[in-house]
């Protein structure tokens, strides 16, 4: 049987789970292995978040924002975007190939980009196989604090800050 | 895990739209076994009376303090099981909702897959709940002034309806008068009353009232604040730039005509005869049925959907071109009634009250009507020596299957509606969302018609999609009753999600100052730590996830919440789990 890799995704309530729910309302039909958790922005999705969700099993991490320019909370997306440039170093630190984190933009009216979204990715996800992980970032899946400080060293390591 | 948490997990099936697809009773009884799980029910329809009735009687009756629903996206319902929980005297945020109906089993064919995928979500649900806490709403008065951005036909409506009710008004209009695209327009289909009357009358009632101050010339720069509570600042050119304290904002920014000359074909700016729509009222306001040169028309030639239901421009229908189309074959054959009119047509969309009689009437006076394929408009070029028109239009007809030369003395281009050019300008001061064609998105389409993504911000007209005057007008009472509800109330209940700080763990960093959009964390110099003000803070979470002492708390969205769903999701279905 083909591997199906499972992906969380965070979507933001005002544009990305929106555009979602549109695919929903037009009947875009789109692969079923994604696992959406809402969060109000992207700007929410703490570093911590993906890595606890590859300690959890993860395959692949999306998050969906709204496109620059359009966040429903003026820049959040903005901040995410730099975030996530700084993620893209800590999930290689921990071993896991970048491909398996995303960061898309998808609007309300972006249903039929957030399917194809989700094909795409579940498509590279099976080629890339199972994410297969270090034991200390599995051991570190129950442990909200460590994770906390090991995302905090890991930033830190990298010289950069993870703010802003 | 709390060990005091009895939850109900409770399935919908939507009637067949979950139920098709998703197996109800599978997700229920794997639920069922989840620590913490009191009961698991499915039923047909949950969002109904009995549904939500069942809910109300299980927290009384089996003293449950925790509620999952598994049912469609929390968008559309979360407000219903709310209510639902209240009626029991349950704290409203103790619910989490599973989106398996927008987010799954609209998406998926393959009901194996989307059955995991629902005990997945469901799962996540049932972990999150457990570490939910009660919140209280916190209270916050409703100013009374309303902000109306457009005085076209909607705008001056939501205008005239609350000023007429004792509220008061700021009515922003950019140009220098009010009328907007109505001002433009000389009778209206289908009852042929004049548009100058219709107009007149409201303005008459708007220029009257006493609540009603009408700005001109000005501008919406910038909105801040919350619903009941926003301060506007708007510019008028050549004036003061005013700071205006309003409860809510109605946005009636209509729309704009196509630009014609797009589609090249059709002569538009090439021959001075090659006319718009709008173009036309002009002349029939002024009586003057005529030509460039002054000439009468012979042969009238009007072109449907310029720049609708057309893959290469707008794919959608402007919905108020057949009816106008057809009641320029009217005003024509009226005034010239030798003149021969010949309507170019895709489709004729004559819905509405009236619109199919008005239909048969204009057939019955001799206009001609010729069908062209969608994508394929007429060709307009200028006639031969010895014809005795000034034009001819080709179009491929599409019944007949010939091509055919129309003569022409004028033709008349039906422009289509679009949004905005600087609709997205308007979107973004205000915090709303544009669709793929710029049309302001309401929260939704048959429930919540005129409200938006930003409470408080209404819309309203033809900036939220291509409408006729009866449906704008419509949608600007809807508006007007949507405001002067809360009015009356005199206060709202603010959302309570928001940003909290814990004094213990700040240490007083100040990176969440600079992080915040909304200017709602202050920074206490004396006690060194920053503080969240509520009710400017809209809980998007931005400092929560930068904050490196972990001392910010996003309420309802915590750290702990998110894990727990991050756990939830993937406990059945990761592969390293089995």
């Amino acid at each position: 049987m083909e591997f199906e890799p499972i992906i969380v995704g965070f979507l933001c309530n005002w544009c990305s789970y929106t555009g979602a729910d549109l695919a929903g309302t037009a009947r875009i039909k789109h692969r079923p292995n994604l696992r959406t958790i809402r969060v109000m922005c992207s700007g929410r999705v703490d570093p911590t978040f993906v890595l606890k969700a590859f300690a959890a099993g993860a395959d692949g991490v999306l998050v969906c924002g709204c496109h620059p320019g359009d966040c429903h909370y003026i820049e959040g997306n903005y901040k995410t975007m730099r975030r996530m440039e700084l993620l893209g170093q800590l999930v290689r630190a921990y071993g896991i190939d970048e491909r398996r984190v995303r960061l898309e933009w998808v609007s309300a009216s972006e249903g039929e980009r957030f399917a194809r979204l989700v094909d795409e990715m579940t498509l590279e996800l099976r080629q890339l196989g199972p994410c297969k992980l270090r034991p200390t970032v599995a051991a570190l899946a129950n442990d909200f604090d460590g994770l906390s400080r090991a995302v905090t060293a890991q930033v830190a390591a990298s010289g950069e800050v993870t703010h802003g | 895990m709390k060990d005091d948490c009895r939850i109900g997990f409770y399935i919908c099936n939507c009637g067949t739209n979950i139920a098709k697809v998703v197996d109800a009773e599978q997700v229920c009884e794997r639920i069922a076994g989840l620590p913490g799980v009191a009961c698991a029910r499915a039923y047909k329809y949950m969002c109904s009376n009995p549904g939500q009735e069942m809910i109300t009687r299980d927290i009384r009756e089996r003293g449950l303090n925790r509620v999952v629903v598994a049912a469609c996206s929390p968008r559309m319902h979360e407000p219903t099981f709310r209510k639902a929980l209240e009626a029991a005297g349950l704290n409203p945020y103790l619910l989490e909702m599973a989106n398996i109906r927008e987010q799954c089993s609209w998406v998926h064919d393959d009901p194996r897959a989307a059955t995991a995928k629902a005990c997945d979500l469901a799962h996540a649900a049932v972990r999150r709940v457990r570490y939910h806490q009660p919140l209280e709403k916190v209270e916050a008065s409703y100013a009374p002034a309303t902000l109306v951005l457009g005085g076209g036909i909607a705008g001056l409506t939501v205008a005239v309806e609350l000023a007429e009710a004792s509220q008061p008004v700021y009515l922003v209009e950019r140009e220098g008068k009010l009328g907007g695209n109505v001002g433009r327009a000389d009778l209206t289909a289908p009852y042929l009353d004049s548009a100058r009357d219709i107009l007149a009358e409201k303005i008459a009632r708007a220029e009257a009232s006493p609540k009603l101050d009408i700005l001109l010339r000005s501008e919406l720069v910038e909105l801040r604040g919350f619903v009941g509570n926003f301060r506007a600042t708007v510019r008028t050119t050549g004036g003061p730039t005013r700071d205006l304290a309003v409860g809510a904002v109605v946005v009636c920014t209509g729309y704009q005509e196509f630009d014609a000359t797009r589609i090249e074909r059709l002569g538009y700016g090439r021959f001075p005869d090659v006319i718009t729509s709008f173009e036309l009222e002009r002349r029939l306001r002024m009586g003057r049925l005529e030509t460039d040169d002054g000439r009468i028309p012979r042969y009238v030639s009007i072109v449907h959907c310029v720049g609708s239901r057309n893959p290469r421009y707008h794919p959608y229908c402007s919905r108020v071109c057949c009816m106008t189309a057809l009641k320029y074959g009217h005003e024509i054959k009226s005034a010239l009634p030798a003149a021969m009119v010949t309507d170019l047509y895709v489709d004729m969309l004559s819905f509405g009250k009236g619109g199919e009689d008005f239909y048969r009437r204009t057939s019955e006076l001799k206009t001609m009507f010729l069908m062209y394929e969608k994508g394929d408009p007429p060709r307009v070029r200028a006639a031969e020596p010895g014809d005795d028109c000034g034009l001819l239009v080709q179009v491929n007809e599409r019944l007949s299957g010939e091509v055919i030369d129309v003569p022409a003395d004028l033709v008349v281009l039906m422009v289509g509606m679009e949004a905005r050019a600087d609709g997205g300008d308007v979107a973004r001061t205000v915090g709303i969302s544009q669709d793929r064609q710029g049309w302001f998105i309401e929260s939704h389409p048959k429930l919540a018609p005129v409200s938006t993504a930003t409470e408080g911000v209404y819309i309203a007209g033809c900036c939220q999609s291509p409408k006729d005057i009866p449906d704008s007008v419509a949608q600007a009472r809807a508006a007007a009753a949507m405001v002067l509800a809360h009015v009356a109330q005199g206060k709202i209940e603010v959302d309570a999600r928001f940003a909290e700080i814990d004094p213990d763990r700040c240490s007083g960093c100040r990176m969440c100052n600079e992080l915040c959009p909304y200017t709602a964390i202050t920074f206490d110099p004396d006690e060194r730590r920053s503080s969240v003000q509520s009710a400017l803070c809209k809980a998007c979470g931005t400092c929560v996830a930068a904050c490196p002492s972990g001392a910010i708390t996003a309420r309802h969205f915590t750290d702990k919440q998110i894990f727990e769903q991050i756990e939830g999701v993937l406990a059945w279905s990761s592969s390293r789990s089995s």
